[in-house]
């Protein structure tokens, strides 16, 4: 078994920290990817964190009402040895955005 | 956190000659498989290849199924790696060695470039390196530097190697099963960022393995890509007919050598031409491209032919990716480019 | 279904098409409940994804079975920002979600068929929305759930002509709930405030008036006991019991107006009362 951990990600809109509001998961508890982790609050809004993979929590940073700064542990996974050392993340497959229109007269000749 | 690609297997076993839905990753996962079945030649090996199944799940359950002396793992060293891959091709094996990621390759250089590519020539043929390097390529998974690269032109530009670059899950199972039945050293080339969506494979039918792909019919313009710019060249292509162009977009899949008749044939009818790569501008392989396209097409190009692509700085880490890779609207402009240019 | 209104639908409202940002959402495979869409109505100055999306309900209702309807207001996320006043009047925006939940595919309700009707779950201004939807649209309406509710809309005592002069000049605002307002608004660097702004002088046109229109549905309020904006909560329960609705309230301990939101006691509340 290998030990994983997961510190708080980078919120975007500049946000350097977030408080937590209620656990979702225990110690113990196996989670799957994308399951709800923790409410938090930032200075800008409230929001749940999904698991970025799943595994089984062996521990979580920060009680109900403490402040965690981003990039600091805030819950730690127990995986099996085989599923530790993935490189990167899974690209998501998003909508595509444009900004650029095009125009052009063809002239079919 | 992964399907289980060995149960993926089994369940296909009963539908055996039929389309299936596949990721890339179980794609490749299962043209190995098969490789390994039918070749007892085969070896494959490489960091992590073995007992992990390697970092991208490629060679999951490999080793279990046909054993440690045929599916193994390397120290980390990349001229290790290539260097037994000459040593197993010179005594008769077919290697499928893997480097973990491209930015890897660099320390394989030597043994790639003095060994590998050449050893057929200066033994007037009698040693040939059935070898096929699988390399992860390109970006998109916001890995770490190192983790991502563009490396095709400095393969293209090694006499002796062959290179190709699947962009969808049935491509990379033919073409990887095509790479390892061939007799020359073949570079092949995965995309990463494409390892996890789904499409269609159909194993009894690979169509044309050699040679460039229409992947979309258009009469406006050709898209020329490869790899993981296919798939971005395909929703540009959706935005285009929203604006009345007809975008053909071209999938090259063979690096070296190019398909010049395709290029011919394609923007013979189109006539513009836009070239879409990751790897920086400069000695990139859009200029060849271009060129090739220009020889043929030079009387009835209605422009130059343009490039889209990386920026001539190093291939940058997961953050800044996305400022790098050519998004869909640096295409859709290079698109514009062309459509406006007049002569005189 | 999502993006902007796409082409098969196509609907102008009083002339002209909002393009407002509309996202439908499928059930999770295989959780079909089998019930009526539930329309989510976000808060000033949020958006479908801080409100909805990052807190957990989108995911959360369609776990639960429900397909989820959800819109930007105008001036807001991934909406359009128009110049006209008229675009941002309550009245207007209500006759833009008609539009848009009747091409969702939302139907009047009928007796005995669970798929009928829509469920409308509100935050904040979304919830003085969502109170006047379901009392000007009884019969498409089934249920309300309206969370961190205010019997006042706090925008239409919005001091705009001292936002303005701050935003001109810098001249401190004196009103706390103005300041507390505009600050909010600028936290977010993707917000147009001059959209907001004029969404503000639009209410003030139309201020919210709970007893000019109530809702006959059954109808859930939600807010945290610590929300300030909602202490007239209360309030709104017994206009709405007064004129002969069902009406539920559930405070939620330790919580306030801007992280009640992602509570799952809230949450859970929500979909046990439009379970049915």
């Amino acid at each position: 078994m290998a030990e994983i951990s997961f510190p708080l990600p980078d919120l975007g809109e500049g946000l350097i920290e977030a408080t937590v509001l209620d656990w979702l998961v225990s110690p113990g508890d196996q989670v799957e990817r994308n399951q709800p982790l923790v409410e938090l609050e930032t200075s800008k809004s409230a929001l749940e964190l999904p698991s970025p993979q799943a595994g089984k929590v062996i521990r979580i940073h920060g009680a109900p009402g403490e402040t965690i700064n981003v990039g600091e542990p805030l819950v730690v996974f127990e995986v099996p040895d085989n599923t530790a050392g993935i490189v990167g993340t899974v690209p998501k497959d998003d909508a595509p955005k444009r900004r650029v229109r095009l125009s052009a007269v063809l002239d079919e000749d | 956190m992964y399907e289980s690609t060995t149960a993926t297997l089994e369940a296909r076993a009963a539908t055996e000659n039929q389309s299936v839905k596949l990721s890339m990753q179980q794609a490749l996962n299962r043209a190995l498989d098969e490789i390994l079945s039918n070749d007892p030649k085969t070896v494959v090996f490489g960091e992590d290849c073995g007992r992990l199944g390697g970092v991208f799940r490629i060679t999951d359950g490999l080793q279990a199924k046909h054993g440690e002396p045929r599916v193994f793992d390397t120290p980390l060293a990349e001229s290790g790696i290539l260097g037994m891959s000459v040593g197993l091709a010179m005594a008769g094996f077919h290697p499928i060695p893997e480097v973990q990621f491209d930015g890897f390759a660099y320390p394989a250089i030597n043994q790639i470039v003095c060994q590998i590519a050449r050893m057929n020539y200066r033994s007037r043929g009698t040693l040939p390196m059935p070898i096929t390097l699988r390399v992860p390529s390109f970006g998109g998974i916001r890995a770490p530097e190192h983790h991502g690269e563009s490396l095709e032109a400095l393969f293209a530009h090694v006499p002796g190697l062959k290179v190709v670059s699947p962009s969808d899950p049935h491509d990379a199972y033919h073409l990887l099963k095509h790479a390892a039945s061939r007799p020359d050293p073949v570079i092949f080339m995965e995309p990463k960022s494409r390892y996890w969506q789904k499409g269609d494979v159909d194993a009894a039918d690979g169509g044309t393995l050699t040679g460039a792909r229409v992947v979309r019919p258009g009469r406006h313009l050709t898209l020329v890509a490869w790899g993981a710019m296919v798939a971005r060249c395909l929703q540009v292509a959706e935005l285009a007919a929203e604006d009345g162009i007809d975008v053909e977009v071209l999938d090259l899949r063979w690096l070296k050598p190019i398909d010049a008749e395709a290029l011919a044939t394609s923007v013979g009818k189109t006539r513009r031409a836009v070239v879409v790569h990751e790897a920086p501008l400069t000695s990139g392989l859009g200029a060849e491209v271009a060129q090739l396209i220009t020889q043929s097409c030079f009387d009835t190009l209605k422009a130059p032919v343009d490039r889209v692509t990386g920026f001539d700085v190093p291939y940058p880490s997961g953050d800044l990716e996305d400022e790098y890779i050519p998004n869909i609207d640096r295409i859709l402009l290079g698109i514009q480019r062309v459509l406006e240019y007049r002569r005189g | 279904m999502s993006g902007r209104h796409t082409e098969e639908h196509i609907h102008t409202v009083e002339g002209t098409d909002p393009h407002l940002f509309v996202e439908v959402h499928e059930p999770a495979e295989g959780t079909d409940a089998g019930l009526r869409p539930v329309l989510l109505l976000h808060g000033f100055s949020s958006s479908t994804k801080l409100n909805w999306g990052d807190t957990g309900w989108i995911s959360t209702l369609k776990s639960a079975g429900r397909r989820v309807i959800t819109v930007d207001l105008p001036g807001h996320g991934q909406s359009s920002s128009p110049e006209d006043l008229d675009s941002y009047s309550p009245s207007r925006i209500r006759a833009d979600l008609l539009q848009i939940v009747a091409d969702a595919g939302a139907r009047p309700v009928r007796a005995g068929d669970p798929t009928s009707g829509l469920d409308v779950i509100g935050y904040s201004l979304g919830s003085r929305l969502a109170w006047e939807f379901g009392a000007t649209q009884p019969e498409l309406v089934h249920r309300l759930v309206l969370g961190g509710p205010n019997k006042e809309d706090p925008l239409a005592s919005f001091d705009l002509a001292a936002a303005q002069r701050y935003l001109a000049d810098g001249t401190p605002i004196e009103d706390e709930s103005t300041a507390g307002l505009l600050k909010m608004a600028q936290l977010l660097p993707s917000n147009d405030l001059f959209a907001l702004l004029s969404l503000i002088e639009a209410i003030k046109g139309e201020p919210f008036d709970p007893a000019e229109a109530v809702p006959h549905m059954p109808m859930l309020l939600v807010a945290g006991d610590k929300d300030e904006r909602a202490i007239t909560m209360p309030e709104l329960a017994s206009i709405a019991s007064h004129a002969g609705g069902m009406v539920e309230q559930l405070l939620v301990p330790g919580r306030n107006h801007s992280n009640a939101v992602t509570s799952r006691v809230f949450k859970d509340a929500a979909v046990a009362f439009l379970g049915v």
